[in-house]
Parts: C-alpha cells; structure tokens; sequence
C-alpha cells in the first residue's frame, strides 16, 4: 500500500512528535560564522577574501617557487642543453618534432636557448606538461579540495545564486564552473545535478567556451602575468553576456532550487590527499601524452606547412576581424589539442598586447579541447552540436567584440 | 544480496560506502558529488554483498538527471535491501524518503546519520521508539569518524519488508 | 549568578575596548593601502611598508578594510554571539592576509635565484624574511587575541 502526499507528511509528523525533541538551540560561534558568510553584507567581502587567497597561494606556490623557482632552471639550464647534445642528428626532420625546431639564421639551423621556443615534444612539450601545469594542478585541486571539505562551496553558491539567476542558472552551477577552473571534463560532470535540459545545455555550453582550465590558467599566469586580469575579466564578462543570451534563446525553464547548506567541518586529511591524488593520477596518464602527443603534432604540420597553408588561408578572419597577426592560427589549430600548449606558443609571437590578450582570449573560447568534447558528447550529441554551434556564433561575435573595444579604446 | 545507499544528498552516503568497501568514491562536504551510481563488493559474515552507492534523492518523484539515476536503480533492483541514510538534524525530510521506500516493498535500515551535528543542535531523537514505530533496523551513526557503521552492517540481515498499515497503527493512527 | 554575570559584562567590556582600537587600526591601514595602491606612490615607516601594487596594495588592500570594519561592527554588544562572530571573521580575514604574504616570503626564500644555486643561501634565505612588512603581517600578532576570547566564551 501507498500513501498520499498529505497522509506520509501526517505521519511523519505524528512519527517525530513521539520520537524526537527538539532542545532550545544556541547558536555556536560556529553557526554565527556560518551565517556572516552567507548574507551578501557580510559575505562578499569574506568570498573576496577567500578568493584572494585562493588567487595568491596559487601564485606563490605554482610561479614562484616551483616553475621560476625550479623547473625553469631545471629545464632551460640542465635539460636543454644536455638533449640538444645527447639527441642525434640535429637539424633533422625527427630532430625537429622531438627535440628543437630551433631556426635557421642566415642559412645555418641555430638551437633555441629556451624551452618556450624549441616546440620539441620532449622539450616544450615536457617542460609545459611538468614544469608549468602540473604545479599549477596540484595546488589548484588542493585548495579546491579544501574549501570543498570545509563546507564553503554551497555557501559561495548560495551567495551567488542571485547573479546567476539572471542568466537562468541557480546557484548551485558555481559547482561545476569552479571545478571547470581546474579541468573542464568534471565541471562538465557536474551539469548533472542541474535539473532541466535547458540548465544543462547552457552550463555546459557556458563552460567548454568561457572557463579557462588550470592547465591554462597556470600557463597564461607564467607567459602573460600582467594580462592575465583582463583576459579573465573579458571571459567573466563573456560568460555573464552569453549565459543571459543563452537563457533568453533557447527553450524549456529554469526552475528554482533550494540549496542545502551543509554544516562547517574539520576536512579530513586522507579524503583531501585521496582526491588530489586521483587528480594528478589524471594528469600523468591523460594529460601529459596529450601535450606531448600535441607538441609533435604541430611540429609535423609546420614542417609539412599545412599551418603556413591555414595561416594564409585565415589570415584575412584574423587580420581583418579579431585583430591579431595571422601567425596565431598555429596556435589555434594546437589549441584543440592542448590549449595550454596554444598558449605557450602565442607567448613567442610578437605582437601588441591588447592582440595578446585578444589572442589568448580567443584560444580559450575557441574549441573545447579533445577529452571536454568526448566528454560532452557522452552527454548526448544533440547537445554538443548545438554547444559548437554556439560556439562559432560565439567564437565570431565575441572575437570581433572584443577587437572593437580595442578600436574604440584606440589600442588595436 | 545487494544493497542500494540512498538518501538525500550531502548526508554521507559516499562516506559510508568508502568506508564499506574501501574503495575511492571522491567524498565532498557539498551536495551533488556522486551523480552517477557506484558499485563495490564488502563481505558480511563471509558472504559477498555488493553495495551500490546512488545519487542523492529527495524523493521517489525525480526532479534531475541524477535523481533519475537514482530513481531508476533502485526499479532495476527489485531484490535489493535498502539503506536509508537521514540527516539526523532534518529527521522529518529523510522519513519521507525512506517512508516512499519502505511503501515500495523494500526491506530497510535506516542510517540516523550526521549524529553528531544533531547533538550540537540540541536534538535528541529516541532511536529505540523509532525503530519500534518503523519496524525497520534504525541506527544512529556519525559516518565520517565511523561510528556506528559495525552496528549498521550486523543490522542488515533483520532488515525485512513492513507494512505501511502496521507503521500508521503504531504511530497511533493518522487522524 | 550575579557575580559570573558582572565577570563576563567586565571581560567583554575590555574586549570591546580592545577590538575596537584595533578595529581602527586596521581600518586605517586598509584605507591607507588603497589610498597608497591609487596613488602609485610608495610609503615606508620603520618596519612597515604599504604594498602598492593592484593585487596586494589595492584587492589585498580591499580585505585589510573590511576586517577593519568587521572589527568595528562587532564590538557593540560583544557578549552577543552574532556580534562577537563578526570580530572572530575580522581576525580571520586578517589570517586569510597574513597567512598568503608570509607563504609568498615562504616561497620566495626557498630557490636560489636565476643564476644561483639550487637551494638559497642562509643569509639570503633569512634577508627575505627581514623587515618592513605589510600592514596584515604586523596586524597578526594582535589578531590572535580573538583566540583567547573563544576559548573564554567556551
């Protein structure tokens, strides 16, 4: 037998009223903290806090003490050097793709002096992989892991459910937009606990395009530091813009949802170092062939000059329309590989910054690297097609947006 | 024998089949971490159980893609036993869950769990009286320092299906 | 019950006073860390030293003010625990700054520079830790106090 809505909640009541009694309830400091970090007063000064601890920890521990600190020295110094000797048959085609593309300066094949410039596999390909992003990842997963255990990301939520009810969104997609922050294929995991289709759709969509990943995160903070507040505040912005657009065009609802807010905890040691290491097991075994996989293959289309061919062939989108030197179109056809590796490569082009910024700006938006597209794809095509279509339309509109701000801003 | 985990979400039931099974579900204190249903094997009294860990529901009548998840696991496994994991702090909101269970045939034990968090809150809930009440196996447990959970497992083998009428005559009617 | 009620309202009384004072110090130099960060100017006395960049001078600068103000919003009826919560996230917000430029020094004094050695020296190791320091960093010692407050309260 079943019983109806009103009989269950009957009793129940009668259940609890035997069983259960309530205590006069003080408020424990604990609590009262709880609440300052809710109320929008008291707790957007306290998330601007968190986030610029986040934000310096970050800094410190991934630029200044492991990449500049170590890993530069380690890889420019001793490794360079050591494999541009040990490696065989310099100047070759083999040579090329592995270790140094290194250039040719009047007739003769220099070695590159940096591995930002040699674009070997085994060079800037490791270099990228194990001196830039994999310190970046660490410490991102173990903070986010710690706010996570602690209970403040549910309140973060709460606290900025109001803003992103306006672009048909509750709160609760803060969740899958931080985990983005650190690689796009769990936040797009964690669209499943939105509830309709449309919410799912325009998250997803929302953070294959406009949230930048660790990886690139931790490359952009290591080649363009002093950009690297405009670029996020151009994706802030386009993520806001696109995600009211998006809300506004495609059909279904938005419901409301209530947040449950969990009690603030002590984190648990082993659950933090489970998670993160889980994390950095990913990145050995997804990541860092990618980017090596992603190196070469760059290499071999340069070499074949199927990228001199899509650079003259673009040149006028990218000249004309963004704003920016058509040598980027390298750099965006790697971008689907690896966009941190993208990234690397842009950093050695020489152009203004405001192309720099448009450049990064738009290896970001432009395609969803290869494990977010398989990952959204296992979500259902029907949306993947219509989150790449979004994608150009987006792609194109921004792009140019963003060139003309320059325009009228006098810096393009 | 099988066993589902429900409950709301963010009441520990990753917590709890991390500790059963020993096995490496990504834990976190906030709602919606588990959005895919997770299966491991532990041995009670030599005989291989295995525990499948589902995504937090509020109730039988799904609302998002994991609350279908849910929903749709616990259909598949008509010969499953239930535990039901409440928030010991929200008791009313997590009977309602179990109740809709319980109607459904199940046989359940319920997980009074986040114990320690009631007690701060000055709750006290008579777990004896409930169980007599529910006919079911009720234990009160603070998952995440583990305890409690001995109890829970070595109560899973009285668990058996009830009768909702029973449950309304112990509760002394509904009117 | 007459007499723990007069220790208690006497205990939070000095409280108040001390919270209130450091509240406003704190204010102040969260307003002269912006003021300095907007200015583009530098400013040093002793062993303080404003940080003028955007990041540390003017959003660290930002946080340094509202400990300040969470300071000063909460020393009125302090024995309340709403109001005496707002002070424990005073000091909080004031570890949250400490804690990030001492972990910067931390990681800064570690490597040994671009053409050094691996490891730094031992002079060079502590000459980072010398001072001046910023305002967060000299407000630390002073914001601990809350600590001996919560036990109090306990």
């Amino acid at each position: 037998m079943t019983l109806g809505l009103e009989e269950r909640w009957t009793l129940i009541d009668r259940i609890s009223k035997a069983t259960v009694t309530f205590g006069k309830y003080e408020h424990t400091l604990k609590d009262a903290i709880g609440e300052l970090t809710v109320k929008p007063l008291t707790g957007i000064p306290v998330a601007i806090a968190i986030l610029y601890g986040f934000w310096s920890v970050f800094g410190s521990f991934a630029g200044t003490l492991c990449t500049d600190g170590f890993f530069v020295k380690l890889f420019d110094g001793y490794w360079l050097p050591w494999i541009q000797e040990a490696f065989p048959g310099q100047g070759d085609l083999l040579y090329r793709i592995l270790v140094d593309a290194g250039g040719i300066d009047s007739g003769e094949f220099v070695l590159s002096d940096n591995c930002f410039e040699a674009f070997g596999a085994l060079t800037s390909g490791l270099f990228v992989a194990i001196g830039v992003v994999l310190p970046a990842i660490v410490i991102f997963y173990l903070m986010l892991a710690l706010l996570e255990d602690v209970g403040y990301m549910p309140r973060l939520a709460v606290l900025i459910d109001t803003m992103l009810h306006k672009i048909g969104l509750h709160g609760y997609a803060i969740v899958p937009t931080i985990l983005s922050l650190g690689c796009n294929v769990p936040g797009v995991a964690a669209t499943r606990i939105l509830e309709t289709k449309k919410q799912r759709f325009i998250m997803m969509t929302l953070l294959a395009i406009f949230i930048p990943c660790g990886a690139q995160i931790g490359i952009m903070e290591k080649v363009v530091p002093d950009l690297l507040g405009w670029i996020l505040l151009y994706l802030l912005i386009g993520y806001f813009i696109f995600g009211y657009i998006l809300n506004k065009i495609v059909p279904g609802r938005a419901p409301e949802f209530l947040i449950d807010v969990p009690p603030y905890r002590r984190p648990l040691l082993g659950n933090i170092a489970k998670k993160v290491g889980g994390r950095i097991r990913g990145f050995f075994t997804v990541a860092l062939p990618f980017v090596m996989l992603g190196c070469a293959i760059v290499s071999v289309l340069y070499l074949l000059g199927v990228i001199q061919f899509l650079g003259d062939l673009l040149a006028p989108i990218f000249v004309n329309w963004f704003g920016v030197p058509a040598e980027t179109a390298g750099p965006l056809v790697a971008a689907f590989l690896r966009k941190d590796l993208a990234v690397a490569q842009l950093s050695v082009i020489e152009m203004t910054e405001y192309q720099m910024i448009t450049a990064v700006v738009l290896v970001s938006i432009y395609f969803p690297c290869v494990a977010t597209f398989a990952m959204m794809l296992k979500e259902g095509w029907k949306e993947l097609l219509g989150a790449l279509a979004a994608l150009v339309v987006v792609v194109f509109a921004y792009g140019g947006l963003i060139h003309l701000i320059g325009i009228l801003l006098g810096v393009a | 024998m099988k066993v589902l985990l429900m409950g709301h979400p963010n009441v520990g039931k990753s917590v709890f089949f991390n500790r059963l099974t020993g096995a490496n579900v990504t834990e976190s204190n906030y709602p919606g971490t588990t959005v895919d249903y997770t299966k491991g094997w532990m041995k009670i009294e030599g005989e291989d159980v295995e525990l499948v860990d589902v995504p937090g529901t509020f109730s039988l009548d799904p609302k998002d893609k994991a609350e279908d998840v849910a929903v749709a696991m616990l259909h598949e496994t008509k010969d499953a036993k239930v535990i039901t994991v409440i928030d010991a702090s929200k008791i009313e909101r997590g009977l309602y869950l179990a109740l809709e269970i319980i109607e459904e045939g199940y046989p359940v034990v319920i997980a009074l769990n986040m114990w320690d968090v009631a007690w701060d809150k000055n709750i006290r809930i008579d777990a004896r009286n409930l169980e007599k009440i529910l006919g079911v196996p009720v234990v009160p447990t603070t998952a995440i320092s583990g305890e409690g959970i001995k109890e829970l497992v070595s109560r899973l083998k009285s668990a058996k299906p009830v009768e909702v009428d029973d449950i309304i005559a112990n509760a002394g009617g509904l009117t | 019950m007459a007499a723990t009620g007069q220790s208690q309202s006497t205990a939070s009384s000095g409280a108040a006073i001390y919270f209130a004072i450091l509240g406003i110090v704190t204010t102040a130099f969260g307003l002269a860390d912006i003021l300095v960060t907007a200015a583009g100017s530098e400013f040093g006395y002793g062993i303080l030293e404003i940080p003028n960049d955007i990041f540390r001078g003017g959003w660290g600068g930002l946080i340094v003010l509202s400990a300040g103000l969470f300071y000063l919003s909460g020393t009125r009826n302090i024995g309340d625990i709403h109001q005496f919560a707002k002070v424990a996230m005073g000091s909080i917000l004031i570890w949250i700054m400490a804690g990030c430029d001492i972990f910067a020094m931390i990681t800064e004094s570690i490597p040994g520079g671009e053409d050094g050695p691996w490891l730094n020296t031992l002079p060079g190791f502590l000459e980072v830790y010398a001072s001046p320091y910023a305002p967060a960093v000299l407000l630390l010692p002073f914001s601990l106090v809350v600590i001996y407050y919560i036990y109090q309260r306990k």
